[in-house]
């Protein structure tokens, strides 16, 4: 793979290291509508772009973890929000551009899993069709 | 289906890769891209500023779609109406050709000119941001490069992110810019800058500023660079408005200012809010760019309000965003891109025209982060697939009937397939070993790649370099 000096680590399949089932953190993915897409198992410092790769979630990650997009917006839960670090300036420009942006939305690349996260719920905000529907684009 | 896709940008790539990720294989798909450029991903490559590479991971994906054997790339290819200058090896393709070859036809061909201001035609002292952008990603229609040893005052009229890019190539330390992806021929011109001062024009207010949060701060914490403060009167939100969460950030970044002190630093920069351009005297030893003070009216448009003192400039770059080429097929002069609905083109009569379709740029206007066009292409390469799905079970959808309904064969029109075998065509495979070619190069000069031009690339394909 061709990395440039300055990119920052991509994230791809093979990054991530599978726990034995039943042991890890386990995050539920849910798509807009809230039905559930996947449950999955994780590892502590796992991030959530990380771990929906790995298990062919269709959570985007554009720039691949460096904080440069806002294709990895997911929404938390109130309860999960609160027990994660704030996010810093960078995430937030980028959450400024973010579709249907909320209170508790997070960049996933920026969510590291700790086990106080066991049982946490993202919701994969997918806002293609709604495009259309507005029929007023996102000036950003 | 068998689909021709105009243009190689990030909406081109991203609506492919929905389509061959979702598309049944019983629908023999086939994706042929062409672009007038030789090198794909649009403005990825061509767009986007050296110094922020992370935007460019998402060209690995756009791999991971040319890997699919149902996808190919023609480079070199310019579609419909003759191109620009700056084009002349590129082969000509008739429209036509695609209609008696394809089923279905995406324009993604963007939005490539730049608009422009009614008060400032271009003269050796008014250059489009585009051509300055062009220049430092060395795009094939990129004018001389710019006398800026000669210099010392730049105005940029607009404020949107790419007036902010130019800013910050104009004031960055040069040194910084060394281990990106920016030609040796820029760097050495950025060397010899004199440029001081770049005075960024808004006919708004802070409120309506059009760059966002990240490219602000960037600019606000470039070393040795301070910026002018603000008036605090300024910032303040008027009684009666609530600042969206932007705004909000965008005000606070506004009033802390620059990380440097204003006046501890040779090169500075200044936000002219509620000012428009009104012409640009050229008649003394130094350019005067003309400025009138605007005001909002009850629309939120920027209206004259009395003149402002002229502002004594070196070079003036208007950065107003960008409109599709007239001369594209289904354009609307009143919207300066494609006449579209849901992603399906519009004929003359407003009907969607079977087949056809557009994304991106091409069909929304020049607006949006590379996220907005992700959503968009997947939203159209969606309406896509639905259409083909309800037109093999009723009617089809549209009425004009444009395209071939069942190509014969899996190639591209003759006259491209004749341009690749005479290798005057790029295909992805030739663009990879370039890419790869590039990527060496640069690292032997301690930076992320060197950029090659067409000539270059051409010979290092013909093994001759």
């Amino acid at each position: 793979m061709t990395r440039n000096i300055h990119s920052s680590p991509s994230v791809r399949h093979g990054d991530i290291t599978r726990p034995e089932p039943g042991t890890g953190i386990k995050i539920h993915f849910k798509d807009a509508k809230g039905a559930l897409v996947k449950t999955i198992e994780a590892n502590e410092g796992d991030d959530l772009l990380s771990i929906a790769h790995e298990h062919d979630i269709d959570l985007e990650g554009a720039c691949e973890g460096s904080v440069a997009c806002s294709t990895c917006h997911v929404i938390l839960t109130p309860e999960y929000y609160d027990l994660l670090p704030e996010p810093d300036d960078d995430e937030n420009d980028m959450l400024d551009m973010a579709f249907a942006l909320t209170d508790t939305s997070r960049l996933g690349c920026q969510v590291k899993l700790t086990r106080a996260l066991d049982g946490m719920t993202a919701t994969l905000p997918s806002a293609t069709r709604n495009m259309f529907v507005d029929g007023k684009k996102s000036t950003h | 289906m068998k689909l021709a896709i105009v243009g190689g940008g990030p909406s081109a790539f991203y609506v492919a890769s929905r389509l061959l990720s979702r598309m049944p294989d019983a629908q023999r798909l086939r994706v042929h891209m062409f672009d007038r450029l030789w090198a794909p991903h649009g403005l990825v490559r061509y767009g986007v500023a050296p110094d922020h590479p992370e935007v460019k991971n998402c060209t690995h994906k756009f791999d991971q779609v040319a890997e699919d054997p149902r996808f190919r790339f023609f480079g070199n290819v310019n579609v419909g109406a003759r191109s620009p200058d700056g084009f002349p090896h590129v082969l000509q393709l008739p429209l036509a050709d695609l209609h008696a070859h394809y089923s279905h036809l995406l324009f993604a061909s963007g939005c490539t000119l730049p608009a422009l201001h009614s008060a400032l035609s271009e003269s050796p002292w008014c250059m489009p941001a585009l051509g300055f952008v062009h220049w430092y990603t060395q795009h094939p229609a990129a004018p001389p490069p710019l006398p800026l040893h000669t210099l010392d005052h730049v105005s940029l009229i607009g404020n949107g992110n790419v007036a902010l890019d130019v800013a910050r190539i104009l004031l960055c330390p040069p040194a910084l810019l060394e281990k990106y992806d920016v030609p040796q021929s820029v760097l050495d011109v950025l060397a010899r800058s004199t440029v001081r001062h770049v005075s960024i024009i808004a006919r708004r207010g802070p409120l309506h500023a059009a760059f966002t949060a990240k490219e602000l701060r960037e600019l606000i914490n470039l070393p040795d660079v301070a910026m002018a403060p603000l008036d605090p009167a300024l910032l303040a939100v008027p009684p009666g408005v609530t600042a969206s969460r932007q705004q909000t950030r965008i005000l606070q970044l506004l009033a802390q200012g620059s990380r440097a002190a204003h006046s501890s630093t040779r090169k500075t920069w200044s936000l002219e809010f509620f000012k428009t351009p009104t012409g640009l005297d050229t008649a003394g030893p130094a350019p005067r760019l003309l400025l009138a003070h605007t005001a909002l009216d009850a629309q939120q448009r920027a209206v004259p309000a009395g003149p402002a003192p002229p502002l004594p400039t070196s070079l003036v770059i208007p950065s107003l965003g960008f409109r599709a080429e007239p001369a594209a097929p289904f354009f609307d002069p009143a919207l300066g891109h494609l006449r579209t609905s849901a992603g399906r083109v519009l004929g003359a009569d407003g009907r969607a025209v079977r087949g056809v379709y557009a994304s991106g740029w091409a069909a929304m206007g020049a607006r949006g982060v590379l996220a907005a066009t992700m959503m968009d292409a997947y939203g159209v390469a969606d309406q896509i697939a639905a259409d083909a799905v309800a037109g093999s079970e009723g009617p089809p959808v549209g009425v004009e009937q444009v395209m071939n309904p069942a190509p014969a064969d899996d190639q591209p029109p003759p006259l491209v397939h004749d341009a690749c075998a005479a290798g005057r065509v790029v295909q992805y495979a030739d663009w990879k070993r370039v890419d790869a070619e590039e990527v060496r190069r640069g690292a032997a000069l301690g930076k992320e790649r060197e950029r090659m031009r067409w000539e270059e690339a051409e010979a290092f394909l013909r093994g001759n370099a």
